[in-house]
């Protein structure tokens, strides 16, 4: 709200009115206005917790819920998320419950600082090849979720009754599967990150899908690519600060072992 | 420029329709193109594996860029020709926002689909079950009535409000897929309504599927 000051000049024709703008808009305040309600080692969650970090975004409100308490159906997140499924985030008014939805656009809003996630494209032929990598990594990386949300929620998605051991078999068999394909993305990209040199928006979507795999007990001698691409990333700032809090109090989990 | 672009496609598929009509929106008409047909397994063709070794369609070449994801597609078509076109991405925070939550919301729309359309094909005959057919049903009929809610609540016509946008290119080849088999018009009105403006549409007009035009549709989800 603008507000107009007058000052007097010495005689009453002079008198001016000064405009006096709101306070500058900085991205701190803005972090205020954001809130996100994640759980922790969920993927979709992580990727927002980066992407926030990411682009200096620290400074949002921020609520933690179990998703054994089921606290992801609570009436607090279902009114933010009708899906009653985490992440939930507000911005203002704004409401963004897709993680990768979040992640872009953040990268779109707060293009000009913290890390560039994805590249401009316009004039550089460079950058446009880039981008197409980074958009092939980010999307594939869904498929990925996907594959290992079928292995680890099977019981949970799937009814005692219905459950076969050939369905659970052909499921572990399609992970495997596509983890060869990501082993192999990364033998094929030099540069230590999903689209080469520059750590990128298929970074912050995909790392937590892999550092969750180790969690669950992934062979690092099978997959060496993957778990060395794990073992960087882990000491990245905005990494180490949204490292899964549960995942510091208990140990992973055997079910990978095999794949 | 176009002529630069190779898109190898399959009639119907939503993931490649998205594309073609991204591509048609941006201006970017005479880009080659090669129908394939998923019956005859041609998506498994060495062609296809060489740009998309996971043998799937849409495949997409803009020089010896490769990107075989629609979205991954569609999002760089609008990075690199932002410019030229339809503007795809508002520039309104607001606009902007609900965009990208429609366009991510795509995936599980499409699953809870697939799931009901192609229930036989992805399940093994003895693995199959009456009561995860009727939960897959009733899944779908949840996240169709999302849908028309969110139609409801978003005045403009458009799935983030009054512009066209990358959620309709990305959203719309799936619900077009969902009249195709049969979805009741009456039962969705703001659907329908949604469906029936696009159809339309020159760019949607331009690539509509063309087996689509040639034999009926199903039924399978009349009674969702």
């Amino acid at each position: 709200m603008k507000e107009c000051i007058k000052i007097r000049g010495i005689r009453q024709r002079d008198v001016k009115t000064v405009p006096v703008l709101p306070p500058r808009l900085t991205s701190e305040t803005m972090a205020k206005d954001m809130t996100l309600w994640w759980g922790s080692g969920s993927p979709p969650c992580w990727r927002v917790l980066i992407a926030l970090e990411e682009k200096n975004l620290q400074g949002y409100n921020q609520k933690l819920l179990s998703f054994e308490k089921g606290e992801h159906k609570s009436k607090e997140v279902m009114d933010v998320n009708p899906r009653g499924q985490l992440p939930a985030f507000k911005f203002g008014d704004i409401v963004i419950n897709e993680s990768y939805g979040a992640c872009f656009f953040l990268e779109s809003k707060f293009k000009s600082q913290g890390t560039k996630l994805i590249p401009d494209c316009a004039g550089s032929d460079n950058n446009c090849a880039l981008i197409a990598l980074i958009m092939q990594r980010v999307f594939e990386g869904n498929t990925l979720h996907q594959k290992m949300a079928d292995v680890f929620m099977y019981n949970r998605r799937v009814p005692e009754n219905e459950r076969h051991e050939s369905a659970f078999k052909r499921l572990k068999e399609t992970l495997t599967t596509e983890l060869q394909m990501w082993e192999g993305h990364l033998k094929k990209t030099p540069g230590g990150f999903l689209a080469g040199e520059n750590f990128s928006m298929a970074d912050v979507i995909v790392f937590p899908s892999v550092a969750l795999l180790l969690r669950m007990g992934l062979s690092e001698d099978k997959y060496p690519k993957l778990a060395e691409y794990y073992k960087k990333l882990q000491g990245r700032p905005s990494v180490k600060a949204t490292w899964p809090p549960t995942w510091k109090e208990t140990p992973g989990q055997e079910l990978l072992k095999d794949i | 420029m176009a002529k630069d672009m190779t898109l190898l496609w399959g009639s119907g598929s939503p993931p490649c329709w998205r594309i073609m009509i991204a591509l048609e929106e941006k201006n970017l008409q005479g880009y080659n193109q090669k129908l394939l047909s998923f019956e005859k397994g041609e998506h498994k063709s060495k062609e296809v594996m060489e740009i998309n070794p996971r043998g799937q369609l849409p495949a997409f070449k803009c020089g010896d860029k490769i990107i075989n994801e629609s979205c991954g597609v569609c999002f760089f078509l609008e990075s690199k020709y932002k410019s030229q076109g339809t503007k795809l991405i508002p520039d309104c925070d607001a606009e902007q926002a609900l965009m990208f939550q429609r366009v991510f919301e795509v995936n599980t729309f499409g699953d809870k689909m697939g799931n009901v359309i192609y229930y036989n094909w992805k399940v093994p005959e003895g693995e199959r079950h009456d009561s995860a057919i009727k939960r897959n049903k009733e899944a779908l009929t949840a996240e169709v009535k999302l849908w028309e809610g969110y139609l409801q609540k978003t005045s403009g016509g458009f799935l983030a409000g009054k512009n066209f946008s990358l959620a309709d290119v990305i959203v719309f080849p799936a619900i077009a897929y969902l009249y195709r088999f049969g979805l009741s018009e009456e039962r969705y009105p703001k659907l329908t309504e949604y469906y029936k403006n696009l159809m339309n549409r020159p760019s949607i007009k331009a690539t509509w599927p063309p087996t689509w035009k040639e034999t009926p549709g199903q039924d399978i989800l009349k009674d969702i």
